[in-house]
Order: C-alpha cells, then structure tokens, then sequence
C-alpha cells in the first residue's frame, strides 16, 4: 500500500469515528423512544412536548387555545406578558401567524384584539374569551 | 392525525415532486447516471414545487396542484424532447465486496440517525419559527405575500431580506398537502441529504471514482452530525448545502464540458443558490471568479459560462427586488468600512472567538481533512471546488467582523452551523483529487 493511500485511509477512518463520536447513544434513544411515545397525539400536542415549547410549556397551551378563539376576521393580537423575550415573540408570531402578534406594545393598534398571559386583564377591556393562565380581550 | 399518517401523506406528496423532477431530470443529467438523475430530480422537483407558489399568487389563483402540474407539464415534455444519451457504454456491474457492504452500512446508517433526528418532533429551532417557518405558514395561510412581512419594524426579526426561496417551498409542499403541517414536513430534510449524498456518489464515479471511494465520501458525509442533526432541521443549511454541491459540481462539469447537460444543471443550481440564503448569491459571485480564473487557462469557457451562473442568479435577485424593494442586510454595518481601524480590530475579535469556540475534536479532524487534501493529487475540478469552499469560508471568518450584534455574538450563534453547510463541497473537492487514472483507492 502507498504512503499516500494510507494517509488517505487513516485520515478517513480518524474522520469516521469523530463523525460516529458525535451521537450520543443516550441522546439517540431518548429521541426514538419521544418519538414512539408521541406519534399518536395530534401535532400541537407533539409540539408541546417538544424543544421549541420548552422555555414555558403553559405559553405555549395559552398560545394554542388563544388561536382557536380568535375570531376569524382578526387584524391583529397584542399579547402581555410579565416575560417578554424574543422567544416567546418568535414563538407567539409562528403560532398565530398569519395573524400578526406585537408583544406589549405600549398602546394596542386600532381593530386588534389583546390578549393577557399571566397577567390581570388591563382597565378598559372587556373579556372575550378565557385562556389557561390569560384571557383573550377587546376594546369595549 | 397521527404523526405516521401525516408523515405517509407528506411521504407521498415528495415521492411526485421527486417524480416531476426525475422526469425533468432527462433533460440535466446523461442517461445511465441514475443516482445523480435521482439528486437533480428531487432538486428540480423542490424547485418546481417553490416556484408554483408565486406563480399562483402571479395569476390570483390558490396555490397547489394546479399551477403545480402545469408547471411540470412545462418542465418534463421539453424535456422528452432534450433528453441527454449516456457519454459512454455503462460499466459492467461489479460484485459487492465486503468494503462496499460496510460502508454502505455507515450510508444507511447516517441516513437512518439524521431521519430520527429530524422527525423527533416538529421543527423548533429558531430561525425556522422565527424566519423561514413563520414566512411559509403566512403564504400558505393567507394564500399572497402579504407587504406587512418586508415593511413592519415590529417583524425584522422574520429577517424580511432574506430570499424567499424556501418558505415558497414550504408554502408550495403546504398546498400540496393540503395543511400546515411542520412535524411530518421535517421529512424534507432527510430526503435532501439523500439527494445530497447520490448527488455526491453519482458525480464522484462519473469523475472516475471507483465505487468504493465514491461511497466512502457519502457515508462519511452522511455522519457528518454538525450538518444532519436536529437543529439545523427547518433551517436554509441543509438545502444550502445541497445547491452549492449542484452548484460546484455542474459548474466543474461546464469548464470541463464534460456533457450537454452541465449548462443546464449550472443554470439551475445557480437559481437555488440564489433562492435559497443572501450568501448563496455571494457564492454564485464566488462561481463566477473560479470561472473566470479557469478561463485563464482554457478559452472560450468565461462568457457563456457567466452568462449561464449569473443570469438566473440575477433573475431570482431581480424578483426579490420587484416584490419587496430593497432591503438592507441588518445583522450587518457596512460603515464599518469606512472605520478601517475599527474593522481590523474587529476581525482580530473575530479570529479570537473562533478559536475559542472550536472545540479540541473539531481540530483534529481538520487536521485529517489536511492529510486527506495533501493525500490527494492535482485535480482542476478539486481545485475548483476546494476554492469555492474557501471563498464561501472567507466571508464567513470576515462577516463577524461586521455584526452589529458583535463578532463574538455571530460566532457563536451562526459561524460553525453556516460552515458546516460547506461540508458536501469539500467532501466533493477532497474525493475527486483522490482519483486519479489507476483508480488510486
């Protein structure tokens, strides 16, 4: 075998195992037995459970159960929330989209609804609908 | 709906965009190359299904599979007629050796672990929630592109400048589904790898590579986790990565005009590298340098080779323009250039949080991708492709240095996962300088 054939070989096979190295077994059959676990719930509830609900899992169900009482003609919703942060925006916004979310906006924009997440509801509105840890409000 | 009939559901509608594009696919690739058919196939079959999108919206119709079907019927007829012969009387097929078994066992492998990474749960990372997601859902949703999503400040965290090439394609297998359905469509991801990997087998044996080597660069790609893992799954790496290797390949098979197909297949990789990110189009740039400097040794190649990478890249560029106006790159400060004093010292910052961030294994297995590259012998088309790839590296060492966020902060959060997009090229550049005429491996 050549010297140069060798070097390829060893480099390749030192390649391989640092690939091989970057699968976690644990991490491989956590995601498989998630995977099996979840498969039979409807999707909203798959992502709940996963990475991209994690930082607050009861935003995520108030951000659920608020896009299911939206009324169809929304122009828009501002939610408040004591922990904004461009997570929850991000997630807020991919949620509800279409519809276009602003995260406690100093005032909220004519024609758009609000909504409360862990928070009193704010003088002035009126309660359309209740949500787990909210509420889904309107001008009066 | 539960995730395995919603995945079955998505399965089916990928397995017709793939059949659109394998038929599309007669007019890019010589016949007798059916992995690479297979790869450009589903690459022309994504590419059909992005582009049915706007055109529905063109002609105030909803998207699906109408404009769909029409938009096949436009690609795969011409293409009966332009269907490519095979170059030369295919090989006789060899007995599989114990190598080969072996390796396409870590293939298979590293496609299993990366589906099973992609489909664990719907897509969450991010910049698929916040950008390409959020985008797609809206089109599919609202059924046009709605202005708010390029003028409202309250959404330049949707990164509004970005091409839209791929939340169309979201959009597009949305239409096609019928539902939004973001767990079971995470399907794309594995099935880009695999177009990625035949595309990579496919060109490396058409180059002369024996089956053994060709298939050794796909496996090691397939594992290769920094690129194929959760994370980046939703977000524009993986199919980026796909149209620069299409992108490097096609434009290697132009200068060395090695089919009829090869203009063909440049034209299209160059409109999905522009489609796809900003820097996509930075690398149909880089592409047209290669060229030119190709074109030092080898007349009569420059013209139409720009012409065939820079116009389809200037088309998608041009429409961006028209639908959105022009929109600056926000994550960046080009006065920067005027303050060179603070430039420089910004790309030391640079060079120091890239450093510090790369982790110790991560350096030896440069230091093997090194042996590999010195391994090798001349090759112009390695050159080539090795040459796009630092060009691409270049500007993401240099873009930090730009940040308004700071460098240290787009180190961390974007250096190592854009670069990881560049893997599928230089596995192609290292692969093809290790073939030489006596089949070295």
């Amino acid at each position: 075998m050549s010297g140069r054939k060798l070097a390829a070989l060893s480099a390749g096979a030192v390649l391989l195992v640092l690939f091989l190295l970057a699968n976690s077994p644990r991490e491989l059959s956590r995601r498989a037995a998630f995977l099996a676990r979840s498969a039979s719930l409807e999707l909203a509830a798959r992502r709940l459970g996963g990475s991209g609900a994690a930082f607050d899992r009861n935003f995520f169900i108030f951000l659920e159960t608020l896009s299911r009482q939206l009324p169809r003609d929304v122009v828009g919703v501002a939610i408040f929330t004591p922990r904004p942060s461009p997570e929850a925006l991000h997630l807020a916004s991919y949620a509800l989209a279409p519809v276009p979310v602003v995260m406690n906006p100093a005032r909220v924009p004519p024609r758009w609804l609000g909504a409360v997440y862990d928070l009193p509801p704010p003088p002035g509105f009126r309660i359309l609908a209740q949500l787990p840890r909210g509420a889904l409000l309107a001008r009066p | 709906m539960s995730f395995t009939q919603s995945l079955l559901q998505v399965a089916a509608v990928l397995t017709v965009v793939g059949a659109v594009g394998w038929g599309a696919a007669a007019a890019l690739v010589p016949a007798g190359a059916r992995a690479e058919r297979l790869a450009w196939g589903f690459a022309a079959g994504l590419t059909l299904t992005a582009l049915s999108v706007p055109l529905a919206f063109a002609l105030r119709i909803r998207p699906g599979w109408l404009p769909f079907l029409v938009l096949a019927a436009l690609a795969v007829l011409p293409a009966r007629l332009l269907r490519l012969r095979a170059p030369t009387a295919p090989e006789p097929r060899a007995a599989l050796d114990g190598v080969t078994i072996g390796l396409g066992l870590v293939l298979a492998a590293g496609v299993v672990l990366y589906a099973l990474k992609a489909l664990t749960e719907p897509m969450w990372a991010n910049d698929f929630v916040a950008i390409w997601g959020l985008k797609g859902k809206t089109f599919f949703a609202e059924g046009r592109v709605p202005e708010r999503l390029f003028l409202w400040k309250s959404l330049g965290f949707s990164h509004p400048e970005y091409p839209l090439g791929i939340p169309f394609l979201y959009a597009g297998i949305a239409d096609l589904l019928g539902r939004w359905d973001d767990h079971a469509m995470a399907l794309l991801f594995p099935l880009i790898q695999v177009a990625t990997l035949l595309a990579l087998f496919g060109w490396l044996r058409r180059r002369g590579a024996t089956r053994q080597l060709a298939l050794g660069a796909a496996a090691l790609l397939s594992q290769f986790e920094p690129l194929y893992r959760g994370f980046t799954t939703g977000m524009a790496e993986v199919p980026l990565s796909f149209a620069m290797l299409l992108f490097g390949t096609s434009l290697c098979d132009r200068v060395d005009r090695t089919d009829h197909g090869a203009a063909r297949r440049l034209v299209l990789a160059s409109l999905m590298c522009a489609g796809t990110k900003n820097e996509g189009l930075f690398f149909v740039a880089a592409g047209l340098v290669v060229v030119a400097l190709s074109a030092l040794f080898r007349r009569g190649v420059f013209a139409r080779a720009a012409a065939l990478i820079a116009l389809p890249a200037a088309v998608v560029a041009a429409a961006h323009r028209l639908l959105r106006r022009h929109l600056p790159l926000s994550d960046f400060d080009f006065s920067l250039f005027r303050r060179p004093g603070e430039l420089v010292h910004r790309v030391g910052q640079t060079f120091a949080a890239v450093l510090r961030e790369t982790p110790p294994l991560a350096v030896v297995g440069l230091a093997a991708l090194v042996v590999l590259i010195a391994a090798g012998r001349h090759s112009p088309a390695g050159a080539r492709l090795l040459a796009l790839a630092a060009c691409a590296l270049a500007a993401y060492l240099f873009l930090p240095a730009l940040a308004v966020a700071g460098p240290a902060w787009l180190v961390e959060t974007a250096f190592f996962r854009t670069t990881a997009a560049l893997a599928p090229l230089v596995a192609a550049g290292v692969a093809v300088r290790l073939v030489n005429g006596d089949r070295f491996i």
